[in-house]
């Protein structure tokens, strides 16, 4: 319940982040769906942060550097995000998808250059969730598997985040498992 | 029956695939007086899925001649019986999953491979097998070295409170972690790695960090002032 709320407000502030061109704030609104799919690994919250977070990369590559105006991909978002949420708020999970869905369907037909990389944009999007999920404490194997990316994919995109160096992540001291390692050896 | 084990996890083993260091690897295994051993579930992230990926298949296959000539395991090896590895799997997935509560839900936290692990270890130990788990990623041995770290970790990074069922962390006492970089700092005082560079120990450590092994920048200056 709480996450279909959370969820209705993202969909509502990010047509209007769309509408303003606030690619800023569309980043920050995926970024916070990722405490729900987190805490609930919910799906919903999963696919509204990976298409929000494209939307904002796909909104970037399209428009001219400055200019305010982003044509028919963002009308079509904007329709689209409002079918989605009039749809979670009937509790119309299959219209939901749809909706969101659409919106990279469109995105690939309408611009021909655009339509090779949206699967790469998809997929770039989904790592960086991943990475997200995975630095909010959930572990790798459960993250991945949330996402469908592969181990290797965010092994290899989380390690350059730096997640490690959080203080509370050091769970022993070093000179111990190192001498742990070195008794394995003996 | 050799009496120690090395049980992979997935992570530390795409670390030492993506970092390019399975001759040393092997060479490690030359001088280790017991097993490197993976799970079906682990075999199952590494091996089996990636093979269909094409980005990943190089990978894949590497591991899969490393399994082919017995550098890496199965439990079977041991007459472990793979049946009473998932019976535990799933006991450990059931408590590890309902050790934290956030917005009254149980948080999911790790999954079959991570488990299938912690179960193998157990079972080797009850068999009096030393054992230790080369683990890379940080949630599963979080959970299992200070579970109140990752329950602060997941309250301040989810700003809502984390209730913990603390006695379920008993549970997960007797594990003992390494990582991909400590089995890599054994690698090169044991002069396994070809290089005489003055600068190898801080390429090891970064190369592994940077593929995906947890380990802070604090520690890996720790590890080279040990030398």
């Amino acid at each position: 319940m709480e996450e279909r709320e959370n969820l209705i407000r993202i969909l509502s502030e990010s047509r209007q982040a769309i509408k303003d061109h606030d690619l800023v704030k569309l980043k920050e609104l995926s970024n916070q769906t990722v405490h729900s799919a987190s805490i609930a690994s919910d799906t919903d919250s999963i696919l509204v942060a990976v298409i929000i977070y494209s939307l904002g990369k796909i909104i970037e590559r399209t428009t001219e550097y400055g200019s305010k105006e982003c044509g028919s991909i963002c009308k079509f978002s904007i329709t689209e995000l409002q079918k989605a949420e009039s749809a979670l708020n009937k509790n119309d999970e299959a219209t939901f998808k749809e909706s969101l869905e659409s919106i990279m369907v469109f995105v690939g037909k309408s611009s021909p250059d655009l339509k090779k990389d949206v699967q790469d944009i998809l997929r770039k999007a989904s790592v960086n969730k991943a990475a997200k999920i995975y630095e909010h404490g959930i572990s790798m194997e459960q993250t991945a598997k949330l996402l469908g990316i592969s181990m290797y994919e965010l092994a290899s995109y989380a390690g350059q985040k730096g997640s490690a160096n959080v203080p509370l992540a050091k769970t022993q001291s070093v000179k111990d498992r190192v001498n742990l390692a070195m008794e394995m050896f003996k | 029956m050799k009496d120690k084990a090395i049980i992979f996890d997935s992570g530390s083993l795409i670390s030492l695939s993506m970092a390019g260091l399975f001759d040393e690897l092997v060479g490690l295994k030359k001088i280790f007086k017991g097993k490197f051993l993976i799970t079906k579930e682990i075999k199952g992230e590494i091996i089996d899925k990636p093979m269909n990926i094409k980005k990943f298949e190089l990978e894949a296959i590497r591991l899969k001649e490393l399994l082919d000539v017995g550098i890496l395991e199965m439990p079977s090896s041991l007459k472990i019986d793979d049946k009473e590895i998932t019976r535990r799997t799933y006991e450990i997935l059931q408590i590890a999953n309902t050790t934290f509560k956030g917005r009254d839900r149980d948080i999911h936290l790790i999954d079959l491979g991570e488990s299938s692990g912690l179960a193998l270890s157990q079972i080797l130990t009850e068999q009096g097998m030393t054992n230790v788990l080369a683990v890379d990623e940080r949630t599963t041995r979080m959970l299992c070295e200070k579970p109140e770290n990752l329950r602060k970790l997941m309250e301040g990074k989810l700003h809502t409170s984390i209730i913990a069922k603390k006695e379920n962390y008993k549970y997960f006492e007797n594990f003992q972690f390494i990582r991909s970089t400590e089995l890599m700092y054994v690698a090169y005082k044991k002069g396994l790695v070809e290089s005489k560079d003055p600068k190898l120990l801080d390429a090891l450590l970064y190369a592994l960090k940077f593929k995906g092994a947890a380990i802070s920048d604090e520690e890996i200056s720790e590890i080279k002032r040990m030398g």
